[in-house]
């Protein structure tokens, strides 16, 4: 076996002996003994990190997580939990505990733009982790920890750069993006060092049961088999699992998730309804005009039909954009005249009721900026206060529209973008205005609210026309959060079951 | 370590070091640091480098340490320090630079007479077990000087002893017969024993996780002929996180002359 001497401390003895320079105190000489006594690691198991963090109180989930990590999984693991169950502290423990165990001397931290001050405050106030974000010709070889976004780091020259380091951790948050294998971003890390790695995602299945095998095979190649054996096993058709019990567990040697009801905390309820909306003749003569349109171009018909059920404004931004591409320009114009002379927005009166319902503060989320828009000026004209946030702001930007919507505004309208990275538990009423075609997505918006310190249950409403694209976006939902059950696990309420009100 | 004993290790590494205390409570201590302690503490070598550069006066930090913070009253301004903060760190860093080498004549009453002192060289090793997780132990070994003999837990017998930096002028101290560097050799080689006893089923153990992962990856590219270079740096990524090493170091150890 290999054995490393330090040969330090013996030359500075002998400098001593030949009174080249002084001895030293037998007081601090007992300190010193008393402080490597302390600091010693007994055991090959259990955490030292929370000695070391006083004012850190973990949870039992997050410590448990922790440890299965270190002790059953070696280090490299998917942190799967359920939005707001702290994987980040998750992750700060993990790191905390290899650093000072000397396994890990240097760790690079890939996130999401909008989440690198996050991880920046949270390691560095809550860890102790002196980790810095990554800056353009800065001296990377100087940090030991260093955070980055996903979008620089698989680029020129940064990729470069960071592959002439050499990291023993590798820490990805929302690594659902690296699903598909074709991307940049997949390959890059792909190309990385792994010896310890985590990889932090609620969603480690967004569509369908390879993102998880690519998730896995990026962790470690060949746990779950090579692509045709995979594929002939667990795919006779995408949606239809097989062997579940035994994909199932050879996830769970590589996954750690906890799920709300696992952690002992108190939650408090999800209520989950979908709210029917009914079209009035005129929307409905437009939508299915939308639907007969031939010859798009390179616009779907989908998306025009799920944009109607969003709003006017949303669908007439993109039929202008297709009369800019000259595409059968006079029918166009027709449904465009048609369309703007909509008086009635069906699905925003709905969402009014429901706020003025609530009495409370309220997120509407909606995947059109256009509709988002909209929506503030109608509920303006309704003596309703609200505020606009969107993934794209900035952070100071951010707390400020945090700030307004907790304490001036009753209602918050959010893009999709504006789904990650903001904590509002102060507010317990969703509204789902547009539903995502991906479950996870939803469960990400949720997760905004309801997570740990939430005191009231939660609402939740789901908005979907009836006859129209959206119920079909739900069914859909419904068979990506069946496959998602059987591989990894259930699920909250996201959607109420459907199946039951159909 | 709770609150108390950083206070009380604070104080007592600020007095050894010829700090002054210039205020303390249950829960605070006011320190004037001394240019050496700031240099080792404050992290700023920019500004003493500038001092040193310029010939200016120099002007050590004086730091008030909070070391309760539930405890203190709000209008104590201050550097929070607990277990695990990185300032206490760098003081344990600082410790360890300014305790390493001893030699010391242990106190006798001068009511005596004439006291004959034996040399002992007394060291303490920390010996570290890696792959993918890491255990150490401390081993404190005193070798006498003069017949050669060896003693464990060394450090447990004698700190509770009072002793002197210079001789008293009642006891006489026997020029040591084995000489310091080849008794060091001696104590590293009684560590490889001490090591070569113990029990290694966590390397065995450590091997065999290496080899199932080293079986997976070798699976996963079983038909690909050109074996791209991710199989090569997935295959060094697992030497490193499961190859078994031993650390061996030396924390601190001196000359000790023991009555």
């Amino acid at each position: 076996m290999k054995i490393e001497r330090s040969s330090e401390w013996g030359e500075g003895f002998i400098n001593r002996l030949t009174h080249l320079e002084k001895w030293q105190s037998w007081t601090l000489y007992k300190m010193n003994y008393d402080i490597v006594k302390m600091k010693l690691i007994p055991e090959f198991t259990g955490l030292q990190a929370t000695k070391y963090l006083p004012n850190l109180k973990p949870l039992a989930h997050q410590l448990e997580a922790a440890e299965t990590v270190i002790e059953r999984m070696n280090g490299k693991a998917i942190l799967a939990d359920e939005v707001g169950l702290g994987k980040t502290i998750e992750a700060g423990l993990i790191l905390k505990e290899y650093l000072i165990r000397g396994l890990v001397k240097r760790a690079l931290i890939l996130a999401p733009a909008s989440l690198i001050n996050q991880w920046i405050e949270e390691l560095n106030l809550k860890f102790h982790i002196p980790a810095i974000a990554y800056k353009k010709n800065c001296p990377i070889e100087r940090y030991d920890v260093l955070i980055m976004s996903m979008d620089t780091a698989k680029k020129s020259p940064h990729r470069e750069r960071i592959y002439e380091q050499d990291y023993d951790m590798i820490i990805i948050d929302e690594a659902h993006k690296l699903k598909n294998n074709k991307t940049q971003i997949y390959e890059f890390v792909q190309g990385l060092k792994k010896k310890f790695c985590l990889l932090l995602t609620a969603t480690p299945i967004q569509n369908d049961v390879f993102e998880l095998y690519y998730l896995i095979s990026l962790l470690k190649p060949g746990h779950l088999g090579n692509y045709d054996t995979f594929q002939s096993a667990f795919s006779a058709s995408k949606h239809h699992l097989e062997h579940d019990d035994y994909l199932k567990e050879l996830v769970n040697q590589v996954m750690v998730r906890n799920r709300r009801e696992d952690t002992g905390i108190e939650w408090t309820n999800r209520c989950v309804q979908i709210v029917p909306i009914t079209f009035t003749q005129a929307e409905r003569e437009v939508y299915d005009m939308l639907g007969a349109l031939e010859n798009t171009g390179s616009f779907s018909l989908i998306t025009l039909q799920k944009e109607m059920c969003s709003s006017k404004e949303a669908t007439a931004l993109t039929l202008t954009n297709m009369l800019e591409d000259h595409v059968q320009s006079q029918e166009i114009e027709a449904l465009l005249t048609k369309l703007m002379a909509l008086d009635v927005n069906s699905k925003a009166i709905k969402t009014l009721e429901i706020v003025k319902e609530a009495q409370d503060k309220v997120i509407i989320f909606t995947e059109y900026r256009a509709t988002q828009i909209y929506l503030q000026w109608y509920l303006h004209s309704n003596g309703i206060t609200s505020v606009l946030f969107n993934g794209k702001f900035n952070k100071n930007k951010r707390d400020y529209m945090k700030h307004l919507f907790k304490e001036k505004a009753q209602v918050l309208i959010a893009t999709e973008a504006g789904g990650e990275g903001i904590n509002l538990q102060f507010c317990h009423h969703v509204i789902n205005y547009d539903l995502p075609w991906n479950p996870m997505k939803l469960e990400q918006r949720i997760g905004r609210v309801h997570r740990l310190g939430q005191e009231h249950d939660v609402h939740i409403y789901n908005l979907a026309i009836e006859n129209t694209i959206e119920e079909k976006i739900l069914e859909l939902l419904h068979t990506k959060i069946d496959v998602f059950e059987k591989v990894v696990g259930d699920l909250d309420a996201i959607l109420t079951n459907f199946k039951e009100s159909v | 370590m709770y609150p108390q004993q950083v206070h009380h290790y604070l104080k007592e590494f600020f007095i050894e070091n010829d700090c002054a205390i210039l205020g303390e409570e249950n829960h605070y201590l006011t320190v004037q640091l001394t240019i050496d302690i700031d240099k080792r503490i404050m992290n700023r070598p920019f500004y003493w480098q500038y001092v040193e550069a310029t010939n200016s006066e120099p002007n050590p930090a004086q730091v008030t340490f909070i070391t309760n913070q539930t405890a203190i009253a709000s209008n104590v301004f201050g550097e929070v320090i607990h277990y695990g903060s990185p300032r206490l760190n760098q003081l344990f860093l600082a410790t360890r630079e300014l305790g390493a080498y001893v030699q010391l004549f242990e106190k006798v009453d001068s009511d005596m007479g004439q006291v004959i002192l034996t040399p002992w060289l007394g060291v303490n090793f920390k010996v570290s077990y890696c792959c993918d997780r890491t255990k150490e132990t401390l081993y404190s070994l005193g070798i006498n000087l003069l017949t050669g003999v060896i003693k464990e837990d060394f450090h447990e017998t004698i700190c509770s002893s009072e002793f002197d930096t210079e001789p008293a002028d009642n006891v006489f101290h026997v020029q040591y017969i084995i000489k310091p560097i080849r008794a060091l050799e001696r104590l590293n080689d009684t560590v490889d024993t001490i090591i070569e006893r113990d029990d290694h089923s966590w390397a065995t153990e450590a091997q065999k996780r290496w080899q199932r992962d080293q079986r997976v990856l070798d699976y996963f590219y079983e038909e690909v002929e050109d074996k791209p270079e991710c199989y090569e740096i997935e295959k060094k990524a697992l030497a490193e996180q499961y190859e078994s090493k031993i650390k061996i170091e030396i924390m601190n150890g001196g000359l000790f002359y023991l009555f």
